[in-house]
C-alpha cells in the first residue's frame, strides 16, 4: 500500500507539472487521502479539539485517535498547551488516564484543573534526562488504559518520532506534543501539525482596562488593605479576559493543509471560540509540504 | 449465624457486582428454597422471593461472620499411601451450583424475606484462616485451598487415621466438631488433593460414610473421578464450557483422549490438573501457619557477568517467590533485590540493591521480573555475580479493594486500571517513584503550595483532592516557574500597573492587564508572602504572570499562560 501511495504521488506531481488539469490532480489527491486513511482501522470517531471551528479546520472533524498531534507555539505564553489540554480533555472523556510528561517541572496542576481536567485521572512523570523522557512517552503512548499524554518533547530525531508514532498506534491515545516553533523545519511524523501564534487584543481593548481589583487572602486574619474586594477569599474577576490565537493548519494527513483560523479562549469559562474575524485563507500554504 | 443470629433461617444472599449487575454469589438454602440460584441477578432473585414468601421450607443451618459467607474444605492425606480428604466443611451459605444432597435442619418455618448482603471475600478469607487454626486439632498441617478465593480447608491426614480410630472416624469427627461450631461441611478423604477436592464438591451418592462425609478408598482415586463433571478437576470456567461444547462432561471421558491432544487443545492446565488428580503430579498441602519469609536466594558457584545468566537466575528467584506469595493469597508491593558481587580490584564490592515499588498487590514472576530488569540494564556491576538474593518486602492480600485510578465499576475501567498500574509501575521502576506522581489540590492561597504530587506507588494512603469545582479555581498559568524571576518592570505610577518589562534580553511592552489579585499569606508559617499578581498581555499576544513583591516593590515573573 505504501509503495501504491507513491507511485500516486509521484504520478500527481507529474501531473501537476504536466498537465495541470485541476480534476485530475483533485482526483488523484483523493485517492492520496483514502489511502492514507485507510491505513489506520478501526474507523474509531475522532477526539474533538473542544473547539467546533478547530474541529473543522482538521480533516477528520477532529483529532484521530492512535495518532500524535504536533503544536508549535510560537513563543511562551501562547496558548498552544490550553488548546492542547482541551483536546486531552475530550480524549479522556471515554475513560482511560492523561500522562504529562514534565520534565522542565514547570506544569501547574490546578491550572490544568481549572480547565477541567480531572485529578483522579492525571499522572504526572517527571523524567530526569531526554532519553527518559522519550523512554516514558513511548511506554505511555503504548499503554491502552492512557488516552492522551502531553509532553514538551525539545528535541526528536526522526527514528525517535516515528518510533512514537508506531507507539501511539498501538496504545489508541492521543499523543499532543507541544514543540517549540524551531521545529517546524523538522520532518514530523505526527498527524496533525498545528502552529499556535497569539494575536494582539482586538483594537477596541484599551491596555489596563480593568480597574478592579482582584484578592485572595490566605485563611485567617488580614483584612487587605487595597482594593475594593470586602470579602476574603473573593475573587473579583474583571469581565472580557480573553485572548485571541491564530492557528495554522501546518499538516495534516488525509487533507488539505495550509488553512488557518483565528479563535478566542475566555479565561472565565475555559472556553474556546471562533474570534470575530473569519479564517484566513491559506497564508502558508506550502508550508506543509504535503 | 454465630456472630447475627438474627439472620438465621432467613433467605440470605450474598451479592457482588459482576460486569455491572449485582450478581448472587452465593446463598442460603433457604434461599435455595425459594428458587434464588448463584449467578442469578439480585433483581431477579429479590422478585422471586417475593413470590416465594408464603412457602415454607427447609433449610440448613448457616453460618455467617462478618458480611461473608464462609466455605470451606480440607484435604486430609491419609495412610502411608497418601490419601487426601477434602473435608469440606461446606458451605454453609453457599451450595455449590451442583445438586447437594439438601439436610434437614429444622429451622423455625417463618416467611422470610430475602436479606441480601454485599459479599466480602477478604472477610471469606479471614474466617477461613481462622478456621485453620482451629482445624489444627486434626492435623498438624493444615492449609488454605490454592486460589484466590479459597472456599476451602485442606488437610494432610498421612499416617494420623490411627489416632482416631480410622478415616471414616476421623471424617465423622470432623463433621461433628464443625457442626458444633455451627457449620455444616462437607468432608472427603482421598489419595490425592485433587480427588479429594472433587468428591467434596461433586460427590453425592458412593463412598459416603455419612451424608456429609465421603471417603475414597486407597488406589480407588481413578473410578472414584471417573463419574463426576469435569469441572471436578479445578479447572477455569472457559475450559469446562469448551469441554462441554465438545460433549465431554465426564472425568472419565478425558481418560479416553489422547494426551498430547489435551494438551495443545485445552493448555496444559488441564493435564496438570488431571495428574494432580490422580496422583502422577505431586500436589504437597501448602500448610497456613506463621507467614513464611518471603524471600528467595541463589549462590552461583561460577560467578559470572553474563547478562543471560543473571537474568535467568533471576527468573528462577522471582518464579520462587511468586509461588510463595500465590500460595498466600499475596501480592508484592516492594520487591528487595540484592546482588552480591565479588570484587574485581583491591576494594571491596559492596552489593548492589535494587528495590521495586508497586501500585497494587501482585505475584505474577512475569511482571516482577520485567521490573526489576527495567533497573538492571541500567546497571554496572562492580564485578562478577557471585549471588542473588529477592525478598517481598512489603505485602498485601492480593485480594484487598484496589487502588483504584477510576472510582468506576465497569469492566472498561477495570481495564484501563490494570494497564495503566503496569505502566505506573514500569514508569516508577526505572524513573524512581519520586517522579511518578498523582495531584492534589490544596487550599493554600499561595500559587505554588496550591498543589502536591503524591508517588503513586507504594503509596498505602491515596488522599484524594478537595472536592472543588473547576470554576472556583483562580486563573492560573500552566507554566509556573520553578523559582520566580526577577524582571525590570516600569510602571507609570508608584505601585500601580506594570507597562513594559524586559524579559530573555528583550523588552514587551504590555498591551492589557488584569489585576491586581493580592495575595498574603503565609505568616503563620513565619513566612510571610505579600504579593500582588498581574495577568499581562503583551502587544504580540502572548501572557504572562507578574508579581510586584510587596515588601520591597521588586517585580518577578511567575509564569506563563502557555
Amino acid at each position: 500500500m505504501t509503495i501504491q501511495m507513491y507511485t500516486i504521488s509521484w504520478r500527481l506531481s507529474l501531473v501537476k507539472e504536466q498537465c495541470k488539469d485541476p480534476i485530475q490532480v483533485e482526483t488523484l489527491r483523493q485517492e492520496i487521502a483514502r489511502l492514507e486513511r485507510s491505513r489506520f482501522r478501526g474507523g474509531d470517531r475522532p477526539i474533538s479539539s473542544g473547539c467546533v471551528p478547530l474541529d473543522r479546520l482538521l480533516p477528520e472533524g477532529g483529532f484521530r485517535r492512535a495518532a500524535l498531534a504536533e503544536w508549535l507555539s510560537a513563543g511562551q505564553g501562547s496558548g498552544a498547551t490550553t488548546l492542547a489540554l482541551a483536546a486531552a480533555r475530550q480524549a479522556c472523556r471515554d475513560g482511560g488516564a492523561l500522562v504529562v510528561l514534565d520534565r522542565r517541572r514547570e506544569f501547574y496542576p490546578p491550572a490544568a484543573v481549572r480547565l477541567g481536567v480531572e485529578p483522579e485521572e492525571l499522572i504526572v512523570v517527571q523524567a530526569g534526562s531526554q532519553a527518559d523522557e522519550h523512554w516514558a512517552l513511548d511506554q505511555a503512548l503504548r499503554c491502552r488504559g492512557v488516552a492522551a499524554v502531553l509532553a514538551w518533547p525539545e528535541r526528536l530525531d526522526g527514528r525517535t518520532f516515528r518510533r512514537l508514532q508506531l507507539a501511539a498506534e498501538e496504545g489508541g491515545g492521543l499523543g499532543l506534543l507541544i514543540r517549540p516553533l524551531v521545529a517546524r523545519g523538522e520532518p514530523s511524523w505526527a498527524d496533525v501539525r498545528l502552529l499556535v501564534e497569539p494575536l494582539p487584543a482586538a483594537s477596541g481593548a484599551t491596555a489596563g482596562s480593568s480597574s478592579s481589583a482582584a484578592i485572595t487572602v490566605g485563611q485567617a486574619g488580614h483584612r487587605p488593605k487595597v482594593g475594593r474586594g470586602t470579602r476574603q477569599n473573593h475573587i473579583a474577576r474583571p469581565p472580557g479576559r480573553k485572548r485571541r490565537l491564530r492557528i495554522h493548519l501546518l499538516r495534516c494527513r488525509g487533507g488539505a493543509a495550509g488553512r488557518s483560523i483565528d479563535l478566542e479562549i475566555d479565561d472565565e469559562t475555559c472556553s474556546v471560540h471562533l474570534a470575530a474575524r473569519l479564517a484566513h485563507p491559506a497564508a502558508y500554504a506550502d508550508a506543509a509540504g504535503a | 449465624m454465630l456472630t447475627r443470629p438474627e439472620l438465621k433461617g432467613q433467605a440470605v444472599v450474598l451479592h457482588e457486582t459482576q460486569r455491572g449487575t449485582e450478581r448472587i454469589v452465593a446463598c442460603s438454602a433457604r434461599a435455595v428454597a425459594l428458587g434464588v440460584t448463584v449467578g442469578m441477578p439480585l433483581a431477579e432473585a429479590t422478585a422471586l422471593a417475593g413470590q416465594g414468601e408464603r412457602e415454607k421450607g427447609e433449610g440448613r443451618r448457616e453460618k455467617r461472620e462478618e458480611g461473608g459467607a464462609k466455605r470451606q474444605s480440607h484435604s486430609l492425606m491419609v495412610d502411608a499411601k497418601p490419601q487426601a480428604a477434602f473435608p469440606l466443611p461446606s458451605s454453609p451459605l453457599a451450595p455449590r451450583p451442583s445438586p447437594l444432597a439438601p439436610r434437614p435442619w429444622p429451622l423455625a418455618p417463618r416467611p422470610s424475606p430475602l436479606a441480601p448482603r454485599p459479599s466480602d471475600p477478604l472477610a471469606d478469607r479471614r474466617a477461613l484462616e481462622s478456621l485453620a487454626e482451629w482445624s489444627a486439632r486434626f492435623s498438624p498441617i493444615v492449609g488454605l485451598e490454592n486460589s484466590t478465593t479459597p472456599e476451602g480447608l485442606l488437610l494432610d491426614v498421612t499416617g494420623l487415621a490411627h489416632l482416631f480410630d480410622g478415616e471414616a472416624s476421623l471424617a465423622e469427627r470432623i463433621v461433628r466438631d464443625f457442626a458444633r461450631r455451627g457449620l455444616t461441611v462437607r468432608v472427603a478423604v482421598a489419595d490425592t488433593i485433587g480427588a479429594a477436592w472433587a468428591t467434596a464438591h461433586f460427590q453425592h451418592s458412593a463412598f459416603s460414610i455419612q451424608h456429609s462425609a465421603f471417603l475414597v478408598p486407597p488406589g480407588e482415586v481413578l473410578p472414584a473421578l471417573r463419574p463426576l463433571p469435569v469441572a471436578a478437576l479445578r479447572l477455569p470456567a472457559e475450559t469446562v464450557e469448551l469441554l462441554r461444547q465438545l460433549g465431554v462432561d465426564r472425568i472419565g471421558q478425558l481418560e479416553a483422549l489422547p494426551r498430547d491432544e489435551l494438551s495443545s487443545r485445552f493448555g496444559p492446565e488441564l493435564l496438570r490438573r488431571w495428574d494432580q488428580a490422580i496422583g502422577r503430579l505431586v500436589e504437597p498441602v501448602p500448610m497456613h501457619g506463621q507467614p513464611p519469609q518471603l524471600e528467595a536466594d541463589c549462590s552461583l558457584e561460577h560467578p559470572t557477568t553474563r547478562r543471560e545468566t543473571i537474568e535467568a537466575v533471576l527468573e528462577q528467584l522471582i518464579g520462587h517467590l511468586a509461588q510463595m506469595l500465590l500460595g498466600l493469597g499475596r501480592g508484592a508491593m516492594r520487591l528487595e533485590c540484592r546482588l552480591d558481587c565479588i570484587s574485581v580490584g583491591p576494594a571491596r564490592a559492596e552489593p548492589v540493591q535494587l528495590s521495586v515499588g508497586l501500585f497494587r498487590p501482585t505475584a505474577a514472576a512475569g511482571h516482577l521480573c520485567s521490573l526489576v530488569q527495567m533497573q538492571l540494564e541500567r546497571l554496572r556491576l562492580p564485578g562478577p555475580l557471585s549471588g542473588m538474593h529477592v525478598a517481598a518486602a512489603t505485602t498485601a492480600p492480593l485480594l484487598e479493594e484496589q487502588q483504584e485510578l477510576f472510582s468506576l465499576g465497569d469492566g472498561l475501567a477495570r481495564r484501563h486500571a490494570r494497564y495503566l498500574a503496569e505502566l505506573v509501575e514500569r514508569l516508577s521502576s526505572r524513573l524512581g517513584r519520586r517522579s511518578v506522581l498523582r495531584v492534589r489540590l490544596l487550599s493554600d492561597a499561595q500559587p505554588e503550595l496550591a498543589w502536591r504530587y503524591d508517588p503513586l506507588v507504594e503509596n498505602s494512603r491515596h488522599r484524594s483532592s478537595r472536592k472543588q469545582s473547576p470554576a472556583e479555581l483562580p486563573p492560573r498559568p500552566l507554566r509556573l516557574l520553578r523559582r520566580p524571576v526577577a524582571l525590570s518592570v516600569t510602571s507609570i505610577i508608584p505601585e500601580g500597573p506594570p507597562v513594559r518589562f524586559q524579559f530573555c534580553g528583550r523588552s514587551d511592552r504590555i498591551a492589557q492587564h488584569w489585576g491586581p489579585e493580592r495575595i498574603e499569606t503565609g505568616w503563620w508559617r513565619n513566612h510571610t508572602v505579600g504579593r500582588d499578581y498581574y495577568q499581562v498581555e503583551t502587544t504580540t499576544g502572548h501572557r504572562y504572570w507578574l508579581f510586584r513583591r510587596l515588601r520591597d516593590g521588586r517585580w518577578f515573573m511567575h509564569g506563563t499562560f502557555e
